[in-house]
């Protein structure tokens, strides 16, 4: 009896796992599958002709263009200013000994939780009431608003695993608090801070929520213009483009596990093998 | 030794930028939400007198509706998240190799990391009406190009970011069990699965609610998935927000719609995890 | 006189309502080990971080070489300290962790390398300065660590529990190299510890601190000796404890009433009035009815117990109390358990202190 129950708990436990793969998995095979499809038109799965004419339609289509390099140009520059300032707080959140320590720190870190549009909303409000209308200043407004939280929380979480006898070991070797910052604690919370920018860079990258209040018909973001063309029309360039995202995004997880190790982000544990 | 004065020192520039960035647009949020709206233009009156309008206008049943619909199809997308993010979770931590474990990571890692659009495009691709698995709603009885239909997609496309999300919290939960202790009920004569709940899911538990509750705040917060796959049938606050600025441009009532939704989120969020925090400490775990 | 390296004079610390450290005084002379010995929580480590400058005393005053330090950070100070955990930094070197300390407190670039390649044959590790820190193994970070902390050749070296990473054979090695190599750079050196071997073993003088006071200041033979507090003969090596009610007149041998009968004491500090006896199990013997002892106390042998060379003898006495004497396994005949015997001890074995401590 004991053991038909084990065998069938074991099924169900494979049988959701099995289903956890497929899921995530198809949709994607589906996607790059699709770009290659010769017809015209979205028809029946799978297509029975391939070609490249998807690629070579988003390749020739500005419109994509325009938007990929204000997205590369926005992410870059709202994760330098968001790692900058996000892991100076961290580190000085995880000296400081002051009162209302925790209260900052969830302030700080508050923009993971209020939805997206409400802050796209509200900075749109900010920047107009501020006399800012160019959408570049806004979007960054916005940007920096949603990555630093990011970079923040996960150079915090590799402060924790810092021992703080290193610290106080470079203060007594005479070392100032200052150089022991940046000679000893820098240094060894950089997995941390290089994992919180790549979070951070992604984030911005992929954002709609708070970019959608904040371009303007110039300055676009490569996700807004997504978006508008798959309102417009569902053929099958977004396929093409998606396979563009999903390469970056692997070329991204292979060198964030390179630089950093996919550990950085999942830790190894108290009982790690 | 702490120097209370370099740590202020480092925390300055956070404050300098996040601050203004955070405090301006929710208080000039809230100052617009009192402001009561006027059709043509955009943004609220400004001579006008402050009035609880736009709020009162939300406790419409009509409006009522959508925070429904936006809580209910977070809730299922969370739970069914939960139940398939768990094992996945265990599996990782205690049955893969490393090269396994490495490959698993990296593609939940991987599906966070890829653009939200792109994954509910590939969801709508795959299940959608010319898609290879078009019958899958069937399953459930619904027909695809009903209500149904619509919400079951819009619960598809949550789960495709709530599952990486769910299993690599649990997965940090998990790798903090010693695993001697499913090892002692084992020898103890537990069968497995009594073991995997009597043991692992319940000391589980406090990263189970944790990884619910950031699971159910991205949900509930969600634009793109019903945007794209809703159909209209299903339509989630952030979509009405939206809509308020873009369709007809009544501030007044998004900005109200908004700081709902940010003290509903905030509070759910913030409120649930102390409980959760609190309650197990006393436990003394 | 002496001089003193470090002199601590009535230092306070509290943390919210509890003294952590109270009203603590010692010095320490020139080229002296002093250990810090105690239970954990009895301050020991807090005395370690305010000399080392990682808490600052809310009384009294801290003098490392004439220089009250106790307002100074801790780079403004200068002394040596070995973590507990080491605290090689991972990111550096052998030769990176060995120069950041002579680099902060400005020794001459052409300097550093002959003298990491000195300090290194000092400790015995020649030639490791490209190692990571990860690559050696637990002694050889321990020695890596005094390295580092000796190069500047601190005022003070305060080592914190320097032996408890490591296993038990390697800790003996340890301890008579730390010794030697201490010895070495003639530096004075605090080392904190809760082991009392470890404490006997390495320290001229020992420190005992208990609930953030000193009991004891004293060399490590004296402090085993002639201890002044029940927490003293309690905390240091193994005792048989006799309570009763100590009758003399003042400075002269008296007599301590107790439960077994009337013992013999040496003149002493002690009050009359309630006091307990200790005799350490290696000055309690069985003897022959007739031998001459001073003390004579019957006793019903109850269990033995080999330790090693030695052997354990439990057994009763009259009233019940169970006392344990050390005699030599030589051989010799021994009493089975449930025979009746007689256990003496001299007068000068016997240890009068106040009944009113803390311990037992």
């Amino acid at each position: 009896m004991k053991r038909f129950a084990d065998a069938l708990f074991q099924t169900a436990y494979l049988s959701l796992v099995t289903l956890f793969v497929a899921f995530s998995v198809i949709p994607v095979v589906v996607a790059v599958v699709l770009s290659f499809d010769a017809r015209g038109f979205v028809g029946p799965f799978p297509p029975t002709q391939f070609s490249l004419r998807w690629y070579d339609r988003f390749l020739a289509d500005s419109y994509y263009h325009d938007g990929l390099v204000t997205s590369l140009v926005l992410a870059t520059s709202a994760t330098f200013i968001a790692t900058v300032v996000g892991a100076l707080a961290a580190i000085g959140l995880h000296h400081a000994t002051f009162r209302g320590k925790g209260l900052i720190q969830a302030a700080l870190l508050s923009p993971l939780v209020i939805p997206n549009v409400v802050l796209g909303f509200g900075v749109l409000i900010f920047a107009s009431r501020l006399g800012i209308l160019d959408g570049m200043t806004r979007l960054m407004m916005g940007h920096v608003l949603i990555t630093f939280p990011y970079v923040m929380r996960t150079t915090a979480a590799s402060l924790v695993g810092i021992r703080a006898s290193y610290y106080e070991a470079a203060l007594s070797l005479g070392a100032k608090p200052l150089g022991a910052l940046w000679q000893v604690t820098l240094p060894l919370a950089r997995t941390g801070i290089i994992a919180g920018a790549v979070f951070g860079f992604v984030t911005s990258f992929d954002d709609v929520g708070v970019s959608l209040f904040l371009t303007d018909a110039f300055t676009f973001t490569l996700p807004v213009a997504i978006l508008a063309q798959m309102r417009a029309n569902l053929d099958l360039t977004i396929a093409a483009l998606s396979v563009m995202f999903i390469v970056a995004t692997v070329l991204i997880i292979v060198i964030l596990d390179r630089v950093a190790g996919l550990d950085a982000i999942t830790g190894r544990g108290v009982y790690g093998r | 030794m702490r120097r209370p004065s370099l740590s202020t020192a480092l925390l300055w520039p956070a404050l300098l930028v996040m601050v203004p960035l955070l405090l301006g647009p929710l208080l000039l949020l809230a100052h617009e939400s009192l402001k009561p709206f006027v059709g043509g233009r955009i943004g609220g009156d400004e001579s006008g007198a402050l009035t609880l309008q736009n709020y009162a206008q939300i406790a419409d049943p009509q409006y009522v509706r959508y925070f429904l619909d936006t809580f209910r199809v977070g809730l299922l997308a969370t739970a069914f998240a939960l139940v398939l993010g768990f094992p996945v979770a265990h599996f990782i931590v205690r049955r893969a190799g490393p090269t396994m474990r490495r490959l698993m990571v990296g593609g939940l890692v991987g599906t966070l990391f890829l653009s939200i659009i792109v994954r509910v495009y590939a969801i709508a691709m795959t299940f959608g009406p010319h898609g290879p698995l078009s019958d899958f709603s069937r399953l459930f009885g619904i027909s695809a190009s009903s209500p149904d239909g619509a919400e079951l997609m819009v619960v598809l496309g949550l789960l495709n970011s709530t599952l990486p999300l769910v299993a690599l919290t649990l997965i940090g939960t998990l790798q903090n069990i010693n695993p001697r202790l499913e090892d002692a009920a084992l020898s103890l004569g537990a069968p497995r699965w009594k073991t995997f709940f009597q043991i692992t899911v319940a000391m589980s538990l406090p990263g189970i609610l944790s990884a619910a509750i950031i699971a159910y705040a991205f949900c509930i917060s969600n634009l793109v998935v019903p945007m794209l796959v809703g159909r209209g049938f299903i339509v989630f606050v952030s979509n009405l927000i939206y809509f308020r600025f873009s369709e007809v441009a009544n501030f007044p009532s998004g900005a109200a719609l908004s700081m709902v939704m940010m003290v509903i989120s905030v509070a759910l969020f913030y409120g649930l995890l102390s409980l959760v925090r609190s309650h197990w400490q006393e436990a003394g775990k | 006189m002496i001089q003193s390296v470090l002199d601590l004079q009535h230092v306070t610390k509290r943390f919210g309502d509890t003294a952590a450290v109270d009203n603590v005084t010692f010095e320490v002379a020139r080229g002296e080990i002093v250990a810090l010995l105690g239970p954990s929580g009895c301050g020991k480590t807090t005395t370690l971080r305010m000399i080392a400058g990682f808490e600052q005393p809310d009384e009294g005053r801290i003098f490392i070489s004439g220089v009250d330090v106790a307002r100074k950070a801790p780079y403004e100070r200068n002394v040596g300290l070995v973590f507990q955990d080491y605290a090689l930094f991972p990111h550096m070197s052998v030769a990176q962790n060995i120069a950041f300390g002579m680099k902060n407190r400005g020794v001459p670039a052409r300097d550093i390398a002959p003298r990491i390649a000195r300090v290194l044959e000092q400790v015995r590790l020649p030639g490791i300065e490209g190692r990571r820190p990860s690559q050696l193994s637990g002694g050889q970070q321990q020695r890596v660590a005094l390295a580092r902390a000796l190069v500047t050749r601190p005022d003070v070296m305060l080592l914190d529990e320097p032996l408890s990473n490591l296993d038990a054979k390697l800790r003996l090695e340890l301890r008579h190299e730390i010794r030697a190599i201490l010895a070495t750079f003639d530096c004075t050196s605090i080392i904190v510890t809760h082991d009392q071997e470890e404490a006997m073993g390495l320290a001229d003088r020992i420190v005992l601190m208990n609930k953030g006071r000193i009991e004891q200041v004293d060399t490590p033979v004296g402090l085993y000796q002639r201890p002044q507090t029940l927490f003293a003969a309690d905390f240091i090596g193994h005792a048989n404890w006799i309570s009763g009610t100590l009758a003399r007149r003042a400075a002269e041998a008296g007599v301590v009433e107790t439960k077994v009968g009337g013992i013999a004491v040496a003149p002493g500090a002690v009050a009359d009035g309630p006091v307990t006896l200790c005799i350490r199990p290696e000055r309690l013997a069985i003897v022959a009815a007739d031998a001459p002892a001073d003390t004579r106390l019957a006793a019903v042998v109850e269990r033995l117990d080999p330790v090693g060379a030695d052997l354990r003898i439990w057994s009763r006495l009259g009233d019940g109390t169970l006392v344990q004497s050390l005699e030599k396994n030589v051989g010799r005949a021994l009493p089975a358990p449930g025979v009746g015997v007689t256990l003496g001890f001299k007068v000068a074995d016997c240890i009068v202190l106040p009944a009113d401590g803390a311990a037992r």
